[in-house]
């Protein structure tokens, strides 16, 4: 329920110039607090991945990112063996931090939801 | 019973010609026809076979992506809404087309036509469809044509008949690099206005239209993808296999259009008899060894044609033995004095009725009348008829002993060291 694909107030925030206005810098301190960039994490990285929906998505990555993504995992592993955070140098910047696993967890989702909508259809006589 | 003939060929030629008013809506061919029968149907039929593709194996890759999502429905909701209506919603390609194909009951012709040109106007090519649903449809269906000897014959003899173009396989190669975006792009030059007919049969020609303008209206003019003019080269070729018949190709090709000589003598040649579990009155059939089989391949292309014989026999010998009566049957054909009078009117009776039952069906008869009307010539049966009442025992002759002297497409699948060469079947 709750987690990175739970409900989420963020897009009626983005919708509204003020409150974007108001509320970035505390999202961005919570963001470098969490200390996940610090590790070399992307935030998509943290996502649950022991779903059905999850894995499909992560199918769906190019090679590429699905490199990426395992090169991210081993190299935070070792941080956390060694009890250090990376070197600066290493850490996600802010503008790396893109969610690259998301929309294709959202469509996953989306054709979920549409192949139980046609499970369940109840055909009406026009 | 003559008078019940007449009527057929009256009925024939009465469809062959209500199909031929296909009429030109804003750049897009449309025709229709009344067979009735209970359900209808509607075919695209693009310009987008195997001879047009810019990469190895797009078009085959681009016929297993037809009905995927659009932006109107998803690929699931596209099955599902069809199956509330009762359609059925296919897919075929050849060298020359990409023919898409729904049948369903009289009166849904609304909802069909527009699946039918959402794929057409907006097909999605996701990334994601293309490798969990579209690739390993085309990697079985590739695996299969190549453990299929006689169809890997034909493939490989039409890439040594023809090299490029007409010569590209049906089939997309097993490891092909063809991605998703490969697919967008030829999809994209290959749905345009002028590329496509749309062939109805028990729809109103002009309620059809009138969808299909509609649906299209948003449909791309830019430029189709184009191919070279066939020619014919010839070659041979072997190949060893581990499985299947021992299987002999030996073809002979024509560049320019279809003649109606080479018709007659496939069907002079061919080994299909009219009667079930009888021999027939084949020169072939009669004196081939046991638990061999030779059919003759007519595959008559827009301007080439593929003619020859597939030899298959459980041995190598068998095919050498069946192979040499069958190269024998051709070169007979040559002199003036082995096609008697009666040879000539059974075999033009044989293709005329090759042609009359191709166009029986409901895919036969769009295929036929797509290319036609694809090519700009008139679709009638009439034609093809009155073309093959003209064909005389020189003519076929003449022609048999043009295609001897030219160099011959031969490819033999299976035990390699035991097959036999081309000259070893006395070409």
């Amino acid at each position: 329920m709750f987690g990175p694909l739970g409900p989420s107030l963020a897009p009626q925030i983005r919708a509204s110039r003020s409150l974007t206005k108001w509320l970035k810098p505390f999202a961005t301190w919570y963001a470098n607090l969490a200390g996940y960039r610090q590790l070399g994490f992307k935030y998509d990285d943290l996502l649950v991945e022991e779903r059905p929906d999850v894995q499909r998505a992560l199918s769906r990555l190019t090679p590429q990112q699905g490199y990426d993504r395992i090169f991210r995992i081993k190299r935070a592993s070792q941080a956390s063996v060694v009890h250090k955070p990376l070197p600066k140098d290493q850490w996600i910047k802010p503008e790396e931090d893109i969610r690259y696993l998301k929309p294709h967890v959202v469509e996953v989702a989306k054709e979920d939801s549409e192949r139980q909508a046609w499970d369940h259809i109840v055909v009406a006589k026009k | 019973m003559l008078a019940s003939k007449a009527s057929a060929a009256r009925s024939i030629s009465r469809i062959a010609r209500s199909y031929a008013t296909a009429i030109d809506t804003a750049g897009l061919k449309v025709a229709a026809v009344d067979p009735s029968q209970p359900t209808a149907a509607v075919t695209v039929v693009v310009k987008a076979g195997s001879r047009y593709e810019t990469k190895p194996g797009v078009a085959h890759a681009l016929k297993n992506f037809a009905f995927k999502s659009t932006a109107k429905r998803t690929a699931l909701g596209t099955i599902r809404e069809s199956e509330l209506y009762g359609g059925v919603l296919s897919a075929s390609h050849s060298r020359e087309h990409l023919a898409l194909t729904a049948e369903f009951l009289r009166g849904d012709e609304e909802f069909f036509v527009d699946v039918l040109t959402s794929f057409i106007t907006s097909g999605k090519f996701t990334r994601h469809e293309f490798e969990e649903y579209v690739q390993p449809v085309v990697e079985s269906e590739s695996h299969a044509a190549t453990s299929d000897p006689s169809t890997h014959a034909i493939e490989v003899a039409h890439a040594l008949a023809f090299r490029s173009g007409l010569g590209s396989s049906l089939f997309a190669s097993p490891h092909s690099s063809i991605t998703a975006s490969d697919i967008k792009s030829y999809a994209a030059s290959a749905f345009s206005k002028g590329n496509i007919a749309v062939i109805g049969s028990g729809i109103d020609q002009s309620s059809l239209a009138k969808l299909v303008e509609k649906a299209l209206a948003s449909a791309s003019t830019s430029s189709a993808p184009t191919t070279t003019a066939s020619s014919y080269f010839g070659g041979e070729t072997r190949l060893e296999a581990h499985s299947g018949a021992q299987t002999v190709f030996v073809g002979f090709g024509a560049a320019g259009a279809p003649t109606p000589e080479l018709a007659t003598l496939a069907a002079h040649l061919s080994t299909q008899s009219s009667v079930k579990w009888s021999k027939g009155l084949s020169p072939i059939a009669a004196s081939i060894p046991h638990g061999s089989s030779v059919q003759s391949v007519y595959l008559p292309y827009s301007d080439a044609t593929l003619f020859g014989y597939l030899i298959q026999s459980s041995t190598p010998s068998g095919v050498t033995e069946a192979g040499k009566i069958a190269i024998k049957a051709l070169k007979d054909a040559t002199s003036a004095g082995g096609l008697k009078a009666d040879d000539i009117k059974r075999a033009v009776a044989k293709a005329k009725f090759a042609a009359a039952s191709a166009v029986d069906s409901r895919e036969g008869l769009a295929a036929l009348v797509g290319s036609k009307i694809l090519s700009g010539s008139e679709a009638s049966l009439d034609a093809t008829f009155a073309s093959l009442d003209k064909v005389n025992g020189a003519g076929v002759s003449k022609l048999a002993s043009s295609l001897i002297a030219s160099k011959p497409t031969y490819v033999a699948i299976g035990d390699v060291r035991a097959l036999p060469y081309a000259d070893e079947l006395g070409l």
